[in-house]
């Protein structure tokens, strides 16, 4: 009896085991999520078909595509002048600007002129704040 | 009361600024009390011992009770220990009880921070003994505890589970840490990204994917409607809140901070276990666990309460043993040796005025924390009334920030924030569950280490039941979570069918 | 005295103004450098004796130097991108005896980079039993192997903790081949995991640090967490450089009664002690500008020599430990080559 609940664990190999047992529950599981829940993962085409067409695809995509560009563009823009946080500076206050335009409904200058001041000044004061006050480091 | 001499007005104005710096700090998505303590950390050189303690101690309350403003009003946990405020601050803010439910955890950090700090000015030593009565068996267990607040979250038992496991799965992607115990191997890593995975994912950036970049993402495929106005928020007037919502929560508060500090005072248990811990007890010994993730104060109280609990016991093992309970503790130790100061088992016999004079700083800190979150909520509320187009660009750049300083300048953090604001968007549509999730996420590396340690040390599976008294304990509360959520789950099921 | 030596700084350094246009043309540091260190804690010792030189430095050459505790791995990474001397680290033994022990995310820092100046030494490293412990010296434990009884050492694997074991393995098979056998490493992880395993009856002796465990030696037997020094492993010439009254409650000539040769680890059998001292030095990038580094070490022996840096370390008990870059790779790299004998010795044997 005491043999069956024995366990050796060699050091050199301890980084698998419990990635090893979690990956048989999660087998487990899924199999389990497979049976109970076919009809549903059947259905799923239709599902994100609809999803897709009802979706506002400008906006969705369009925040995608800005914040793929801006952490792109983030680091290449520092390096010019290494270790100032420029590239965050930089690339921030276009990316909240037109994130903001984006997702603005009413593009009055009523509505854009704010949204300009809180593009240019928040980026500012975030990248004064963690450069010379708490002295840490930017992009 | 010889420490009173070391209370200068400028003691006094460090802790209430450190304070008020931490709430700020702790309430801006992305950053954390952590962080506040880790910058302000190499001013406290010049300031002195005790001063340099007063600004870190108030930084350190005040940046774990800030970060429930964020997470009760837009559903985005300001630190890790705020996530399961979301739960039920969030449905309450959306129902319009903003207001109510700020003041419900304001006052509830509050007794959290008071009956802790209780806790570690009379009992530090011996609870410090109490705690390394934990070895790895006992923390493990205590881990999978916590763990069982999976199924008491899913809405979907199966899917709840699964989602957790996957949480657990992704936290293992990269090295078994050496500095945890692990032998420093690479697995779960697809070939090629070896590069970029080897120290796998940050918890920041993956919380503030999944809760800021997701919920950001949703909205831009809803369109961005605007969302409420003054007039919803329903502020001043205190928004149908009054005391007598504290009724009854007696038991709940004292145990959920007593489970945060209990959890504080384990080394390695982490911060953010507390709240899960607390959550996942309040629910249990409910009358109406139902109700808990839709808005339910208790839910909210447990919460807090157990994450500003954290706060005094992360102290115990520090000053009683020399052991950080936590990663903000941990910085704690850089101020005491900056100064020459050891810390360790006699730390509080020879340094009583320090001491008195922590103590002191703490409870000043919570009731700075509490008069001014109080004074504030109006303009915390306000918040939601911030135009969308403005708010969220806002939001995405502290995420960041936050996510780029948080390993003090690491690009891939802020992919990773991508990659799970991504991954939080079409989870929800595959039917995973974002809750269960992270919790897996976050206590995931604790639950491997102990439980591969336990094996190790002892090699037997049986250690797990046989190991001590407190292993029983733990195994009675495990079943007992696990079966109050089987039990809700089958009620829930009977009156669905019903209606 | 003091004041001719300053007035000597000052003209020195007027000249090297009036002398910049001509040493432009030579690479100097950035304005805004980045000085990266091998750990992720901004509370231990690898980073607070950076931001000691971090400041010193900035302050002298009149430049921005920020500490990132991005860890090993990522700093590595970071010093890798970049030649233009931006990027600097601080790391300290790890950074080879990681490439030694085989730990993933270590290379070569001889081949791979360029090793630096030396900057400080932190002297703590060090092995405790329990206070109740049956062995009170070194001595008793080697011996102890050499009868056959297991000793079982909490370290955590892959660098500056594992030396010190390796080096006992290494001792036990001087005095008697085989007996290396009997002492067993179990591996755990940060200082609190070592302590607990010691409370937990799961090692005999464990590593520690004159700094952190201290206190835990000056507890009453009867308290379950008493420990005991048994082995210092610093050099007894560092630990001569240590204030006086030591750490806490022990003082530095109690101190050295744990060190060689007082407690003696031997490292062959001509009769020469192990000793291992915890140093932090530089590393920087291969390609970058030899002008830039020669610039950090006149800076360095400038400050050195001005004599405030070394109350500041002192005051973190950190020993001073200023080597140029030349002699630094020379002693670091005879330091390594020690180390390397050492692991192959003990595992070609195992």
């Amino acid at each position: 009896m005491d043999a069956l609940t024995q366990v050796t664990i060699d050091f050199e190999t301890s980084h698998l085991v419990f990635p090893r047992l979690i990956s048989v529950i999660l087998a487990l599981m899924g199999a389990a999520i497979l049976l109970t829940k076919r009809q549903r993962i059947a259905g799923a085409g239709g599902y994100w078909r609809e999803t897709l067409s009802r979706m506002d695809k400008a906006r969705f995509f369009g925040t995608l595509a800005l914040t793929l560009l801006y952490f792109s563009l983030m680091v290449p823009v520092g390096d010019i002048w290494p270790n100032t946080g420029r590239g965050f500076l930089i690339c921030s206050v276009p990316y909240v600007l037109a994130t903001g335009l984006l997702f603005m409904h009413d593009r009055t200058i009523r509505n854009v002129v704010p949204l300009a001041i809180v593009a240019l000044l928040a980026p500012a004061l975030v990248w004064w704040l963690f450069t010379d006050l708490f002295f840490l480091t930017l992009p | 009361m010889e420490f009173l001499s070391l209370i200068s007005p400028l003691f006094l104005c460090l802790v209430v600024g450190g304070t008020l710096v931490g709430i700020i700090f702790g309430a801006i998505p992305g950053m954390t009390a952590t962080m506040a303590v880790a910058v302000c950390l190499p001013m406290t050189y010049s300031l002195g011992l005790e001063n340099g303690l007063a600004l870190l101690l108030g930084l350190y309350v005040g940046g774990i009770s800030g970060g429930l403003v964020p997470a009760i009003l837009l559903g985005i946990p300001g630190t890790p220990s705020s996530i399961t405020t979301t739960f039920d601050g969030y449905p309450m803010a959306k129902a319009g009880e903003g207001e109510k439910a700020l003041r419900i955890g304001i006052i509830a950090s509050f007794c959290g921070g008071v009956v802790s700090l209780i806790a570690l000015f009379f009992f530090a030593p011996a609870l410090a003994n109490f705690a390394i009565e934990f070895s790895y068996v006992e923390k493990f267990l205590i881990i999978l505890f916590a763990l069982t607040v999976m199924a008491a979250l899913s809405s979907d038992m199966l899917m709840g589970i699964f989602s957790g496991f996957l949480g657990i799965f992704v936290a293992l992607i990269g090295v078994y840490d050496i500095s945890d115990g692990g032998n420093g191997e690479l697995r779960l890593i697809p070939p090629g990204t070896e590069y970029w995975l080897e120290g796998g994912f940050s918890l920041l950036p993956v919380l503030i994917g999944l809760f800021g970049l997701a919920a950001i993402l949703e909205e831009a495929e809803t369109g961005v409607k605007q969302g409420q106005t003054m007039d919803d928020v329903k502020i001043g007037g205190g928004g149908g809140f009054s005391l007598g919502i504290f009724k009854g929560q007696f038991v709940n508060i004292f145990r959920s901070s007593g489970i945060g500090t209990f959890t504080g005072i384990l080394p390695g248990v982490g911060g953010s276990a507390a709240s899960i811990l607390a959550y996942s007890n309040a629910k249990t010994f409910s009358k109406h666990p139902e109700r808990f993730g839709k808005g339910e104060p208790s839910g909210l109280i447990a919460s807090e309460s157990g994450n500003n609990g954290l706060t005094g016991g992360a102290l115990v093992p520090l000053l009683s043993l020399g052991i950080p309970g936590d990663s903000t503790t941990a910085l704690l130790i850089g101020a005491f040796t900056l100064q020459g100061i050891q810390v360790g088992p006699l730390f509080i016999g020879n340094n009583p005025e320090t001491w008195n004079a922590m103590i002191f700083a703490m409870l000043l800190a919570n009731v700075a924390m509490l008069v001014m979150m109080y004074v504030a909520i109006r303009y915390f509320a306000m918040v939601v009334t911030i135009p969308k187009h403005i708010l969220f660009p806002v939001i995405l750049m502290m995420c960041v920030i936050g996510a780029y300083t948080i390993n003090y300048g690491i690009m891939f953090d802020v992919w990773t924030l991508l990659i799970f604001g991504l991954f939080g968007w079409v989870a929800v549509k595959l039917g995973l569950e974002i809750a269960p999730f992270i919790i897996g996420f976050i206590l995931g590396p604790s639950a491997e280490v102990y439980f591969v340690k336990s094996l190790e040390s002892f090699g037997d599976l049986t250690i797990f039941f046989t190991k001590s008294w407190i292993a029983l304990v733990l195994w009675v509360l495990i079943i007992g979570s696990l079966a109050a959520s089987v039990y809700i789950a089958r009620n829930k099921r009977a009156t669905d069918q019903l209606a | 005295m003091t004041f001719t030596r300053r007035t000597i700084l000052a003209a020195v350094s007027a000249t090297a103004l009036l002398a910049q246009p001509i040493a432009a043309a030579a690479q100097e540091l950035p304005r805004n450098v980045r000085l990266v260190i091998g750990s992720t804690s901004t509370g231990g010792d690898t980073y607070q004796n950076s931001s000691i030189v971090a400041d010193a430095l900035a302050e002298h050459l009149d430049i921005n130097i920020k500490v990132d505790a991005v860890g090993a791995t990522e700093a590595f990474k970071a010093l890798e991108r970049d030649s233009r001397g931006t990027t600097l680290m601080i790391f300290h033994d790890q950074s080879y005896l990681g490439n030694l022990y085989g730990v993933s995310g270590y290379d070569d820092p001889f081949e791979n980079y360029t090793v630096g100046p030396t900057v400080a030494i932190n002297p703590g490293n060090a092995y405790l039993v329990p206070k109740s412990s049956e062995y009170q010296s070194m001595d008793d434990i080697l011996t102890a192997a050499e009868n056959g009884e297991r000793v079982r050492v909490a370290i955590q694997p892959g660098g500056v903790s594992e030396i010190g074991f390796s080096a006992m393995k290494n001792a036990a098979a001087v005095r008697s081949p085989g007996s290396e056998e009997n002492i067993v490493a179990v591996n755990t992880g940060s200082q609190s995991d070592k302590n607990q395993a010691m409370w937990d009856d799961l090692a005999d002796v464990i590593n520690g640090s004159i700094q952190a465990n201290e206190q835990f030696t000056q507890l009453p037997e009867d308290d379950q967490k008493a420990m005991r020094f048994v082995w210092i492993t610093a050099r007894p010439a560092t630990l001569e450089q240590a204030p006086e009254q030591g750490m806490g409650e022990t003082d530095r000539a109690a101190l050295m009664q744990y060190a060689a040769p007082e407690t003696s680890v031997p490292l062959n059998e001509e009769g020469e002690n192990f000793t291992f001292d915890k140093e932090f030095f530089f590393l920087f990038n291969p390609e970058m500008d030899p002008a830039i580094i020669e610039q950090i070490d006149t800076a360095l022996a400038e400050i050195f020599e001005n004599g405030e840096i070394q109350e500041r370390q002192k005051a973190s008990f950190f020993i001073p430990n200023f080597l140029p870059s030349g002699e630094a790779q020379q002693h670091l790299m005879d330091k390594r080559d020690t180390y390397e004998q050492v692991i192959s010795e003990i595992s070609g044997e195992s």
